[in-house]
């Protein structure tokens, strides 16, 4: 179990669809015992990038390593130490959970009990239905149980709480801080900031196939966005006329217009200022400190869930 | 190897629950078998309406009323004919009123339309008429066959003749469809890319998936043998051995028909017309319902060489007892079936896609 020591490092990966570049030369080192999460918009390379390196789509270019084996040229080394949760897993819609787990468990050497990952992923009632009535959580905790079955020291999560209720993904992110908590690698995607800021130890921003930055999550935020957001209701209709002081951004989200500010003392004083002028209201006036959600629109310029 | 028997007990148990494809599976042979077993045996005797006007003549009506191989009714000549023309009879025999000179000429008029009805009933009436032309004249015949019926003897039906076919049919049927639906749909799913992550080699994959479709085919076409066999009644000659080899060689065939239209086409819905392309024209031509020699002579030099037809050639001339082993025909059926598995099997290797 778990400790292997070794770090997965990618080098110029890149992988092309025709004309798209889904991955453009992917510099990346995930250490050991950490939980790595990659961030970014809907067909950013998230998925691509993690296949490649389970070894289910073969790389145009680039090098993958976990310490010093090279994975491309010994695939089956990937295969005995990965744990693997795909975006769109399927099993056998008329096997049971525990069927499912106990086929898997067969493939390898040195696998884990399954009455033990059944019950670690509260799939004990479940235990003898069949695959294809189970609900779209109890799959994905089926599918994260099948990953861990051969008691990995890397787990791969591509998306582990897309389509779970908030009580759901709150037990998967105890169920990835004890992987962790075990000596094991986790690396996961996620479209969901507040998951990415618990979770990750550090995280990479994508987009278009490439890393935009990277770091731990408090690191981004300080680096990218230096001081807050004040968010007022878009009626005040401020975003179309205000030159206001320390200044970086003003960003229309649904109901709310948010100034992204170097000083939130500047920026508020000219905003009242703004007010008082034009004899408008500053209905649902609030401050908050930066999220990794401003981050991700200031690297992107687009909204994860757009 | 234990991860290949893991995952071959695991599809199997799939297939036992999967009710609604089982149901398919076995449904249409058994109707099939059924409905002809019920049809079957009205096609025993010659319908034959005698169309004779004096009492001259009544020493052949006698002769034909008493064998066995007739229905017989008198009619008038206008009402014989018409019923003959429609196909409620299959033959009419004109008695002409008085002798005539030397010899005296019975008409038979039958219809042509059922080849094999008229056949039979010009047959029989030529056999029947040279008895009694050998009984008027008082000579004692030369020769005389005695013919008497067999205890427990049974006549040999349309069903005895369609199982074989039906096997056949379910050999080419279970194995493309087996492919084009279970095995694309996993694909189309992603089970099979899920299998890819783990150290199970795709060989290995395949190889459970093809021996859980062999053994399903087995053993539903024992079930069919034994439902045609117990409750239908059909009589047949089952040689375990060479049967079974033949079930194989032809599930090995469309298995690998089925691999390549599954890695031509891109979804499982473009899988199903392909098929049906495949097997419609064998299903009808390469002797499941009908011989093949009844098919026009140019067609069967085509069909001949159908993977079909040999698999059908063969188990029929296995049931029927008619082949064994050491017959060249049989050893040419399972060459046949044994070439058109090689080239289709290279083919598939090529063509065949994970993804
Ligand atoms: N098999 C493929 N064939 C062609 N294009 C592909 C293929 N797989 C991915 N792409 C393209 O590559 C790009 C990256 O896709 P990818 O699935 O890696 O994105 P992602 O970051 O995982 O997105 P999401 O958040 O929606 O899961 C997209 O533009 C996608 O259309
Ligand atoms: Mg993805």
């Amino acid at each position: 179990m778990g400790m292997s020591g070794k770090s997965l490092r990618l080098e110029g990966l890149t992988k092309r669809y025709g004309a798209v570049t889904a991955v453009d030369r992917l510099d990346l080192t995930i250490l050991p015992g950490i939980i790595f999460g990659l961030l970014g918009p809907n067909g950013a390379g998230k998925t691509t990038t993690l296949e490649m390196i389970e070894g289910l789509r073969r790389p145009d270019e680039g090098r993958i390593w976990l310490g010093d084996i090279d994975l491309i040229r010994r695939p089956a080394e990937a295969k005995r130490r990965f744990g693997v949760q795909l975006q769109t897993s399927a099993f056998f819609e008329l096997l049971t959970v525990k069927e499912t787990l106990e086929l898997f468990h067969s493939l390898y050497s040195h696998p884990l009990n399954v009455g033990d990952l059944i019950r670690r992923m509260d799939l004990e009632e479940k235990r003898n239905a069949r695959v294809g009535g189970l609900s779209g959580g109890q799959r994905q905790r089926l599918a994260l149980a099948v990953a861990l079955v051969n008691d990995p020291d890397v787990v791969f999560l591509d998306e582990p709480s897309a389509g779970l209720d908030p009580q759901a993904r709150r037990n998967l992110w105890e169920v990835v801080l004890g992987l962790k908590a075990e000596g094991r690698t986790v690396v996961l995607t996620t479209h969901y900031m507040d998951e990415a800021e618990v979770l990750a130890d550090r995280l990479a921003i994508m987009d278009h196939g490439r890393v935009l930055d990277e770091g731990a999550p408090r690191e981004l935020i300080a680096r990218h966005l230096p001081a807050a957001v004040i968010e007022v209701d878009r009626s005040t209709g401020i975003a179309g006329d205000a030159d206001l002081p320390a200044l970086v951004r003003i960003e229309e989200r649904e109901e709310v217009t948010a100034l992204v500010t170097r000083s939130l003392e500047d920026t508020l004083t000219g905003l009242v200022a703004w007010a008082n002028e034009h004899g408008r209201q500053l209905t649902g006036l609030k401050t908050r400190s930066a999220t990794l959600e401003d981050v991700f629109l200031e690297l992107t310029g687009r909204s994860l869930r757009e | 190897m234990k991860p290949v028997i893991t995952l071959l007990g695991s599809l199997l148990r799939q297939t036992v629950r999967n009710r609604q494809g089982l149901f398919w599976t076995l449904f249409f042979p058994v109707v099939l078998m059924i409905v002809f077993s019920l049809l079957g045996n009205t096609q025993n005797r010659v319908n034959l309406a005698i169309v004779a006007p004096t009492p001259t003549s009544s020493a052949v009506v006698r002769i034909v009323e008493h064998s066995p191989f007739f229905h017989i009714r008198t009619m008038r000549r206008q009402a014989a004919l018409n019923a003959v023309r429609s196909g409620r009879l299959d033959a009419a025999l004109l008695v002409p009123a008085a002798p005539q000179s030397r010899t005296t000429t019975l008409v038979l008029r039958y219809n042509p339309a059922n080849s094999l009805s008229a056949q039979q009933a010009v047959g029989a009436v030529q056999a029947l008429v040279a008895q009694a032309d050998l009984a008027l004249s008082g000579r004692p015949p030369r020769f005389r066959v005695q013919a008497t019926p067999l205890v427990h003897a049974r006549a040999s039906t349309y069903l005895d003749f369609l199982l074989p076919g039906v096997l056949a049919l379910m050999t080419m049927q279970n194995s493309l469809f087996g492919i084009g639906s279970g095995l694309t749909r996993w694909k189309e799913k992603g089970i099979l890319r899920r299998f890819r992550v783990t150290p199970l080699r795709p060989l290995q994959f395949l190889g459970a998936a093809i021996l859980n479709y062999l053994l399903v085919g087995l053993a539903s076409s024992a079930i069919i043998i034994g439902f045609a066999t117990s409750l239908l009644h059909a009589s047949v000659d089952v040689p375990l051995g060479p049967v079974a080899l033949v079930l194989l060689l032809g599930m090995g065939c469309f298995l690998a028909f089925g691999f390549i239209v599954a890695g031509v086409s891109r979804s499982q819905e473009a899988t199903i017309p392909i098929i049906n392309l495949i097997s419609f024209p064998m299903m009808f031509l390469s002797g499941v319902f009908f011989p093949v020699s009844s098919l026009p002579k140019i067609l069967t030099h085509i069909v001949d060489y159908f993977p079909l037809t040999y698999v059908s050639g063969a188990l029929r001339g296995l049931m029927s007892g008619q082949l064994t082993w050491h017959d060249a025909a049989f050893r040419g059926d399972l060459l046949g079936m044994a070439v058109w598995l090689a080239v289709a099997g290279v083919v598939a290797a090529r063509v065949w896609r994970w993804e």
